[in-house]
């Protein structure tokens, strides 16, 4: 009993001891390679959206420049996890792909509390984390941090600003999400009208996964608000905009809000979805005319003709764009911190995609939006690029 | 024999940091918090026959449960009691939401490093001890209740409830117990959880999580400890391996299941129990 008790504490004792140092070369590049991954929901409630940003999207842009020669000659190879929108699961994913696949850095994941589970792990470990698709500002103020989608608080300031400043309307109601999705953009919403000293006029929540919203649809009604702000996911948003044809409120303005603007989503509610008003964050992907569009749609024409071209392919195609800008910007000696250095250097710089993007140290690298209304299912712009400073 | 493995065991899992990546750590962390939900889980549903669906709603809100829900229920049998555990699940995330001055709702709770006394458990490895630790003390009390006179009334309400009463086991009181053990083993588990994460939402538990738990149990063995934790492992690495495959994994998980179903109805310890028989 004794002797392996004694046993045990040597074999623990020198195993405790003994613990090799840290290897100390930039991981992720050797000279003819750059690699960069994410966890990202390839299953789950955001699936569809996950799997265009990266593999159409991130996957696109790389396949074209790495045809084309690479970046600074190394071409540049992805890795990616399924995290199911499950933080833990992103937590796992992350930690292999910074330990085992040894990444650069991690580019496009996607959804809030699957960001967030990797946050400080990033930041602590020095590995960049780049353009997350989630508007929520908790990202804000990492150094090895830069956000992609256009912030909500920033969403709601340009909203608030166009619908009261250019459109003159006074009274506004909000039919939301009852999650933080939905939350992040009411006390938005109520911050900004506060600006303006207005406010709100009714506030009804949905349910998360809920299908009839026709009692608050009649309450809204009732409270008569010129404009009326929807924050949901694409079922009870269509379901929303169904209710109000059929009970033939027309006096509103029905406003989609966040990732509901897109006519993917809108389209769910036919011609119920005709007039809505929304915050576009990106140029038409099947009809601009912008030099970038169009090479991303001769890219997906080229590597995935059966994939129509879509705004989550092209947003995942964005941050592989601005990635390699940055990587050109870091030189042949590519590092962390070059790459973050290089980014922060952006200044007016041309994308062909959104209009020019300054990288300040507030690591925004996305900070505008434009008006759009949908006619005949698709969106005709009604403002140019509007901006939130 | 049992010794010299259970000194192997040992040695290896007080070694484990220093053998691998700390991403490893991680995962084993992982794989032990879950065998604890699923040793809990195992304590209602291998020895009493009752299923919860409800167990990741446990795991987000911690022991407090047991006395919010606990009484009531265990007075429904079988089905029902599966249906109101199912509820009860959907109930926590919603509370969880809405409570938003204590909860930061969806937005997510920073969780503080856990402390003891002087020290800060701020590296995987020093949480992974923490869990080891908590594990440990957690699968030898299991081990203990199974054997003794509690384990065997358990035991008889699982098998029959009618013989398990009309032999004087107080039905009622022994399920009630069952299933506050269960909350509590789930309960240790959540609170290991927000420190091994450090961020809680509750989209970390959702349904299909407590189906994850269900899954555990069956695939390690009703009714057996080391059971529980060996479903616990092969679920958790089976996910994470898998997450490679992106699209693929659920239809992988899925046919992988259907195949433990098929050529191991009773679990691995069940196979494990025929191996050895002598």
């Amino acid at each position: 009993m004794k002797t392996w008790i004694a046993g045990l504490i040597v074999v623990v004792a020198a195993l405790g001891i003994a613990g090799a140092p840290f290897a100390a070369a930039e991981p992720g590049v050797t000279d003819a390679e750059i690699v960069l991954g994410c966890s990202n929901s390839f299953s789950g409630p955001l699936a569809f959206t996950g799997e265009q940003a990266t593999r159409f999207g991130v996957d696109l842009y790389f396949r074209a420049i790495n045809d084309a020669g690479g970046i600074n000659g190394r071409k540049v190879r992805t890795v990616y996890y399924d995290d199911g929108y499950k933080p833990q699961d992103a937590a796992a994913n992350t930690k292999k792909l910074v330990e085992q696949d040894k990444i650069f850095a991690v580019i496009a994941p996607q959804g809030t509390p699957p960001v967030v589970a990797t946050l400080d792990y990033l930041e602590e470990n020095k590995v960049p984390l780049l353009f997350p698709f989630q508007g929520s500002p908790v990202t804000r103020g990492k150094k090895y941090v830069f956000s992609g989608m256009t912030l909500y608080d920033r969403q709601s300031r340009m909203m608030i600003d166009y619908l009261v400043g250019e459109r003159k309307y006074k009274t506004f109601a909000v039919l939301y999400q009852d999650d933080e999705y939905g939350k992040a953009f009411l006390t938005a919403f109520e911050k900004d009208l506060g600006r303006h000293r207005l406010k709100l006029t009714a506030t009804e929540p949905v349910k998360r996964g809920a299908t009839d919203v026709s009692a608050q649809i009649a309450k809204l009604q009732a409270a008569k608000p010129q404009v009326t702000f929807l924050v949901l996911t694409p079922g009870p948003g269509a379901q929303a905009l169904k209710e109000r044809q059929k009970i033939g409120w027309t006096d509103t303005v029905m406003v989609s809000s966040g990732p509901l603007t897109d006519e993917r989503y809108l389209a769910l509610a036919a011609d119920a979805a005709e007039d809505v008003e929304g915050l576009s964050l990106w140029p038409d992907p099947l009809t601009s005319d912008l030099t970038g569009v169009r090479q991303y749609r001769e890219a997906m024409q080229k590597y995935f003709p059966k994939n129509e071209p879509n705004r989550y392919s092209l947003s995942g195609y964005f941050a592989a764009l601005l990635f390699a800008e940055g990587a050109k910007r870091a030189g042949k000696g590519l590092t962390r911190d070059g790459v973050i250095a290089g980014l922060e250097s952006i200044k007016g710089w041309e994308s062909g995609i959104l209009p020019p993007i300054t990288i300040g140290p507030d690591h925004e690298t996305q900070k505008q939006g434009f008006w759009v209304k949908v006619e005949k299912t698709r969106f005709k712009a009604l403002t140019d690029w509007l901006k939130s400073e | 024999m049992r010794r010299a493995a259970l000194v192997a065991l040992i040695v290896l899992a007080v070694a484990w940091p220093r053998l691998a990546s700390s991403y490893l750590v991680f995962l084993a962390s992982l794989v032990l918090v879950n065998a604890i939900v699923a040793i809990g889980l195992n304590l209602l549903s291998g020895y009493t026959h009752q299923l919860s669906f409800g167990h990741a709603g446990f795991l987000a809100i911690g022991a407090y449960t047991t006395a919010l829900l606990g009484l009531p229920c265990l007075r429904l049998e079988g089905l029902y009691l599966t249906m109101a555990t199912l509820a009860f699940g959907f109930v926590v995330t919603e509370a969880i939401l809405n409570l938003d001055a204590l909860t930061h709702g969806a937005d997510g709770l920073r969780v503080p490093a856990a402390r003891l006394g002087p020290w800060a458990l701020t590296t995987d490895a020093a949480r992974y001890y923490l869990v080891v630790a908590v594990a440990a003390l957690l699968v030898v009390a299991a081990l203990n209740l199974a054997r003794m006179r509690v384990g065997r009334a358990l035991l008889a309400i699982r098998e029959s409830e009618i013989a398990a009463q009309a032999s004087g086991v107080p039905v009622a009181t022994w399920k009630t117990l069952a299933f506050a053990l269960s909350a509590f083993y789930t309960g240790v588990a959540g609170g290991l959880f927000a420190w091994l994460i450090g961020t809680l939402s509750p989209d970390a538990f959702d349904v299909f999580l407590s189906v994850d738990f269900v899954v555990m149990i069956i695939v390690g063995g009703l009714g057996s400890v080391p059971g529980s934790i060996v479903g616990a492992a092969v679920v958790t690495l089976l996910n994470d391996v898998l997450a490679g495959f992106q699209n693929y994994r659920p239809l992988i998980f899925g046919s992988v299941l259907i195949g433990c179903m098929l050529f191991m109805p009773g679990g691995i310890a069940s196979v494990w129990r025929r191996q050895t028989a002598p």
